[in-house]
């Protein structure tokens, strides 16, 4: 907790410092790999990726690095990075999901009339 | 002459009738639903008996971009416009591709693979390419919905990459057909009565694939730079010549706001609109054909780094007259939007602040505070003025343009 406020503070004070010699543009933008700490943020805050499809990506990418390590060029190549593609587009879908919905709105959705799902007007 | 037809509909495979009927009235839509074993599984489930009439016959819209591209977000702020949420349908199976809300579906031009997963991977194909889609059926199914028939439509099952049994599909008023050769086969293309096409830099890809793909297990920088790389060569040869067919494209570019900026935050959107396409108007800045710069801050508005730059003028694309609006930077405050939704025209909007309206609404969504959002929901709206003047103009009534 310590070391994080102190990386935090110094960062700041390094991003306001550099700020006060070079112009505007030099700022923040010029953080090293600025997208992964982003996502990896984003990844707390959201759904995590159902474990089936999940595996399905891992494994896909041993698959296409198997299916690659012979000839880059090859069909087969390029059809074992499109599964990757396909599955990562799909357990992002999935995220997107689990992000929207709400288990009893989904549920009353499908089951209106049930008890569970009665509103009632005073 | 009208033509109406009642269809019964118990589950998705129930043999359904179809039975020409000039009673009708134009415009005259019955719909019985009984939901008295809800509580059932689906298959004795919703039993639908619906009577819809040709006038409304759809009109279709296409969607190309590679997977990845926001080609759902996109479809969200389109039937957003239309007014309603676009919901899976009901009691079917939940990896259906299709999307429905009142007035529009969308289906997944996936659905249309003729090779499963299991199959491409056999024949060395991906995906984009021609040979692993069955173009003969695409072209027939959209072409009966098109005619206020209902189809079968296949479906693609992205987790399992087999194609489940098909689900019924009835003719909406706006159907629209996303994935990534909509606009491929010349038989498809020609029953679009308008294209869209998404046109992502590889910049852009790559940092969007980073924030989609990063913390998913087993993929790094170089997976997804590998997925790119070896999808490029098919990607180019079959997915991009489809820009040329399209009556809008959205280009999505790095910023020129930061110099070098490659972090893909800041996006510079540019709008192309083909000129001379029946019953599309292109959105203008101040001037109709004129070039035009304009940053919008300054002493009446006041914007916060980097800035926000638009642009405006006729240029040609693939030898074909168009007018372009760019716009680069993003929108931090509500204030800036209306400022700019206020200097643009032909929104085709229905009140002043639509634009802004719908973008508020979904805030959420990724690019609602750039150009990306700003344009998408642009292009819904003309799809909406597409689709009232095509309606007016069957009707017999004079084609008036919604124009603000």
């Amino acid at each position: 907790m310590a070391s994080a406020l102190t990386n935090v503070s110094l960062s700041t004070f390094a991003a306001a410092a550099r700020g006060d010699v070079l112009a505007r543009p030099q700022g923040p933008a010029r953080v090293t790999f600025p997208m992964v700490s982003r996502v990896v943020a984003c990844r707390a805050g959201g759904p995590a990726t159902p474990p089936g499809i999940s595996d399905k990506v891992s494994e896909s990418i041993k698959d296409a690095q198997e299916a690659c390590s012979d000839d880059s060029a090859s069909g087969e190549c390029a059809a074992a990075w499109d599964e990757v593609e396909e599955l990562s587009a799909a357990a992002s879908h999935a995220r997107d999901k689990l992000k929207d919905s709400d288990p009893l709105e989904n549920y009353c959705k499908e089951n209106p009339e049930t008890d569970e799902c009665r509103t009632y007007d005073s | 002459m009208a033509f109406c037809s009642p269809h019964t509909t118990t589950s998705l495979h129930s043999p359904r009738t179809t039975i020409p009927n000039s009673g009708f009235r134009q415009n005259q839509v019955i719909l019985f639903t009984t939901r008295s074993s809800r509580r059932s599984n689906t298959r004795n489930g919703a039993r639908t008996f619906q009577v819809s009439c040709a006038v409304d016959k759809p009109i279709v819209i296409g969607l190309a971009a590679d997977s990845g591209c926001g080609k759902s977000t996109f479809m969200r702020r389109l039937t957003s416009v239309f007014g309603g949420a676009a919901e899976p349908p009901r009691g079917g199976n939940p990896d259906s591709n299709t999307l429905i809300s009142d007035t529009t579906t969308v289906i997944c031009l996936d659905d249309y693979h003729s090779l499963d997963r299991t199959g491409r991977k056999e024949k060395g194909v991906t995906a984009l390419d021609p040979k692993a889609n069955d173009f003969d059926l695409m072209y027939e199914q959209v072409k009966a919905i098109k005619e206020g028939k209902a189809i079968e439509k296949p479906i693609y099952n992205h987790v399992t990459g087999l194609l489940d049994p098909a689900e019924l599909i009835q003719p909406p008023k706006i159907f629209v057909i996303e994935g990534l050769h909509p606009m491929y086969d010349e038989r498809v293309r020609d029953l679009l009565d308008f294209s869209i096409y998404l046109d992502i830099s590889n910049e852009v890809k790559f940092a969007w694939k980073i924030q989609r793909d990063m913390a998913e297990r087993g993929h790094s920088l170089e997976s997804i730079k590998a997925s790119i790389e070896a999808r490029k060569p098919d990607f180019d040869a079959f997915i991009d010549p489809q820009k040329q067919y399209a009556d809008a494209v959205i280009e999505v570019l790095p910023t020129q706001l930061i110099p070098d900026d490659n972090e893909g935050k800041v996006l510079r959107v540019k709008l192309i609109m083909k000129e001379g396409v029946k019953f599309f108007n292109p959105v203008y800045l101040f001037d109709e054909g004129s070039t035009i710069n304009w940053i919008p801050c300054g002493r009446k508005l006041t914007c916060s780094y980097p800035g926000i730059k638009f642009s405006y003028g006729p240029d040609t694309y693939f030898g074909q007259e168009v007018s372009v609006l760019e716009m680069d930077g993003q929108f931090d405050r509500l204030d800036e939007l209306i400022y700019v939704e206020s200097h643009l025209s032909n929104l085709s909007s229905k009140f002043y602040g639509e634009v802004t309206q719908q973008m508020l609404k979904h805030a959420d969504f990724p690019g609602s505070n750039n150009g990306t959002g700003l344009f998408q929901t642009i292009v819904g709206l003309k799809i909406r003025d597409l689709y009232e003047q095509i309606i007016a103009e069957r009707v017999g009534a004079p084609a008036q343009a919604a124009k603000v």
